[in-house]
């Protein structure tokens, strides 16, 4: 049984082929899945691209043992597909193909995707895009963060900038193509729009959203971000993450009133009392000695309750939870933020859910992950294509 | 308000949808600026600042002051002839101005409503203050960034509000397909911080299929090596992450005898000190876009670290267009990003810029409500509608 048929969700109905697997069509895919739509991740016979990506699990083979992949697949259908007409049949019907091709060798071009339906949208989620001198480049995350200028902010000023990590850029871009396919989808069922379209998405320019503001500011001859140290960022000080005896505790000090609620906490009177601390540059001014001073004071504390404390003074003070802490901070259990996603051979794992929560229908919370070809057969059936 | 929600109602507006942003003259847009001084207003900086401007475009503005009976009738006016609403303000706000989604369901039962609080509305932590840094901090993120012998490292000064944009237009579009399917709207709830943790997908997984965190190496990896950001000799930073053997062989054929001694992937990781040596030798000796031209030719993944200022001029996102030029009072010629993704036609186009505060005041309340000139006046003149900032106690006009 295929998943949604038990789960009908916001998306109940919509047909989705992801036809390349990487971070960034298997995170759009997936907020497609959890609310109900039908994906289908068609796969080569060696398995899609995210099943080569660590985390692994440990004594398990290729290409079962990406725990990022099964992050990605939960709710989804796999289906290695052995030809092209076969494709045809499953795209049938589909309201989004995705792929990541910047221009050449398309899986289904948009011609034949009308063919088989009428109303689809062909997306696109790419390094670069379709059309640009950087069109045909090679990607990666790094790449990205390095041209929209985001890392350029991050780390010490004299050495280099400081790579974020994992695959944030890319699931940037999926979050980034939801949008747009969904944009596409629902102008479609309320009758504004008819006919075939092709998305194109980037990664570099849906991260371009954390920089645009920069841009602007450059443009118009304003200062703009340089890095001015690890977690430094002007002009708001403290701005920081302390260790604490039990863990670390991030702090966000802007305005005089969180200054001296701050101060308060810490028993800062001498502090307090600078008039120039009241303005949060002249803070910034100072920030290494200022640095030691909470740094001494908040070692010997509790994270947990200064985070408390401080936000019963109005302080956007939290904890940073490691990994392992992060399943039980009350805040995120008592919200369902992670669930169990289950995999044949790597059984129960924690992992976020989707975060819009839609108090008329949810989304799904956790969900099966479908083996390489799991659901082949199935879907060949289901399309009329003879085995 | 700021950054998240207009983000959010920026992609919509972008796709064709009719937002209306609902501002007063006293409670503005605090991305419009800080500063409340008479002297501010009489310059009209709340018209020139760039984070309000970069995030407003394509949308009506009209001014309501929410707390006269006046200005809150007219907002469940607007409310009746809308298919939803959204907002991101700390949680106390809206309930204070006896507003909410039971209140708007009053008047519009099929209402879409979108609330965007930095952890939510429920829980214990739903009365938190937040800044787009506490909520990245709180999703634990800045574990997974940077160098063992630095704190845990942020990557951004708000990260966690355009990634709640994000999430908050993905939200409203589900449920509005979900209205236009059965006819129903509902209260739609956003933690910034929950938005934020599927950038933190591969560290948790790890956490779950292992039982230990990733561990933080600074700009290398476990997986692949070279990897890393490396000094240029025009001064400028090259990143390069080498992901396959494909790409390592590339790297080779550019490098040469440089890099000619490495092998597989286990003796690169092995030898991370080395390599790296190597690699910065061969950068230290040409520019960072000419080192990035020659990698990229081969097919290595590898490009400058740019420079906010010089983002517009980019010679890639000028080629595709990604950049508009609009004209605006007060402030002039400016760009604007287009929307992160284009049709095959081109770019989704910008229709207006970012409105000035109460632009559409007569377009909204007189035509789309059917306001009489005389009831504008009216509203003007009790300082309920207006076109200018005017700080707290003062009186409208």
């Amino acid at each position: 049984m295929s998943p949604h048929e038990d789960l009908p969700g916001a998306l109940h109905g919509i047909k989705v082929i992801d036809l390349a697997g990487t971070v960034a069509t298997g995170y759009c895919g997936k907020l497609f899945a959890d609310h109900g739509a039908d994906v289908l991740l068609v796969e080569p016979q060696e398995g899609c691209p995210t099943r080569r990506l660590p985390p692994f699990a440990p004594g398990v083979p290729a290409p079962e043992a990406s725990g990022m992949h099964a992050y990605l697949s939960a709710n989804k259908r796999s289906v290695v597909c052995p030809d092209r007409a076969a494709l045809m049949a499953l795209a049938s019907g589909a309201a989004l193909v995705i792929d990541d091709r910047p221009g050449r060798d398309r899986p289904l071009t948009l011609d034949e995707l009308e063919h088989c339906s009428a109303d689809g949208v062909l997306l696109s989620i790419t390094w670069f895009g379709q059309t640009g001198p950087y069109r045909g480049y090679a990607g990666s995350d790094g790449v990205c963060q390095a041209l929209t200028s985001q890392i350029d902010w991050l780390g010490e000023p004299d050495g280099p900038p400081v790579m974020p990590g994992g695959y944030q850029a890319q699931i940037i871009a999926g979050m980034t193509a939801f949008v747009a396919s969904m944009g596409q989808i629902l102008a479609r069922e309320l009758g504004n729009v008819s006919g075939p379209g092709h998305l194109d998405v980037s990664v570099l320019e849906s991260n371009l959203c954390f920089s645009e503001i920069e841009a602007l500011r450059g443009f118009a001859g304003k200062p703009t971000r340089e890095r001015l140290g690890v977690n430094r960022f002007r002009a708001t000080y403290p701005l920081g993450i302390y260790p604490c005896r039990d863990g670390w505790l991030g702090v966000t000090v802007l305005t005089p009133s969180q200054w001296n609620a701050f101060c308060e906490l810490l028993g800062f009177d001498d502090l307090a009392a600078v008039e120039r601390y009241q303005q949060s540059l002249e803070r910034l001014q100072d920030a290494d000695k200022l640095d030691a001073r909470i740094q001494g004071r908040v070692a010997r504390e509790s994270a947990g309750d200064l985070a408390k404390r401080g936000q019963a003074l109005r302080i956007p003070l939290t904890i940073v939870p490691t990994m392992d802490q992060l399943f039980d901070v009350d805040q995120f259990v008592e919200r369902g933020a992670f669930a169990d996603v289950t995999h044949p051979d790597l059984g129960a794992l924690r992992l976020p859910t989707s975060p819009f929560r839609l108090h008329a229908m949810p989304a799904a919370s956790g969900g099966e992950v479908a083996r390489l070809g799991a659901d082949t057969e199935a879907a060949l059936q289901q399309a009329g294509c003879a085995l | 308000m700021g950054w998240a929600g207009p983000l959010a109602t920026r992609h919509l507006a972008d796709m064709g949808a009719e937002i209306i942003k609902v501002e007063s003259c006293v409670r503005f847009d605090w991305f419009r600026g800080w500063e409340s001084s008479q002297r501010w207003i009489n310059d009209n900086e709340a018209e020139k600042h760039e984070p309000f401007n970069a995030l407003n475009r394509n949308k009506f503005d009209v001014t309501l002051d929410l707390s006269q009976r006046r200005g809150r009738d007219l907002l469940l006016r607007l409310v009746a002839v809308s298919d939803a609403v959204i907002e991101n303000f700390a949680g106390d706000v809206l309930p204070k101005l006896n507003l909410g989604f039971e209140v708007f369901k009053a008047v519009k039962p099929e209402i879409v409503m979108v609330s965007m609080p930095g952890f939510g509305s429920t829980g214990p932590w739903s009365k938190y203050r937040a800044y787009g840094s506490t909520t990245e901090q709180a999703a634990g993120l800045p574990h997974l960034t940077g160098h063992p012998e630095h704190p845990p490292t942020m990557v951004h000064i708000a990260l966690g509000d355009a990634v709640a944009g994000l999430n908050g237009a993905s939200a409203m579009l589900v449920a509005l397909r979900h209205l236009k399917r059965t006819g129903e709207g509902q209260f739609v709830d956003l933690s910034h911080s929950e938005c934020l943790l599927p950038l933190g997908a591969h560290g948790i997984a790890e956490q779950s299929l292992t039982g230990v965190p990733p561990p933080r190496l600074g700009n290398r990896s476990r997986h692949c090596a070279p990897h890393g950001i490396y000094a240029c000799g025009d001064g400028r930073w090259l990143v390069v992450q080498v992901q396959s053997e494909e790409q390592w062989r590339a790297l080779r054929g550019v490098l040469g005898g440089n890099v000619a001694g490495f092998g597989d992937l286990a003796d690169r990781l092995e030898r991370s000190d080395e390599l790296d040596a190597a690699i910065s030798g061969w950068c230290a000796h040409r520019p960072a876009a000419d080192a990035m031209d020659s990698l990229q030719s081969a097919g290595v993944p590898a490009a400058g670290v740019a420079a906010s200022k010089e983002l517009v001029a980019d010679p890639h996102l000028q080629a595709r267009h990604f950049w508009k030029i609009l004209d605006r009072p007060y402030i002039g010629q400016h760009p604007n990003g287009v929307a992160p993704y284009r049709l095959q036609d081109g770019p989704l186009e910008i229709e207006w810029p970012a409105p000035t505060l109460g632009q559409h005041n007569r377009e909204i309340l007189g035509g789309l409500l059917g306001l009489s000139d005389a009831e504008l006046a009216d509203l003007e003149r009790d300082g309920i509608i207006g076109n200018r900032p005017r700080l707290p106690g003062a009186v409208g006009g």
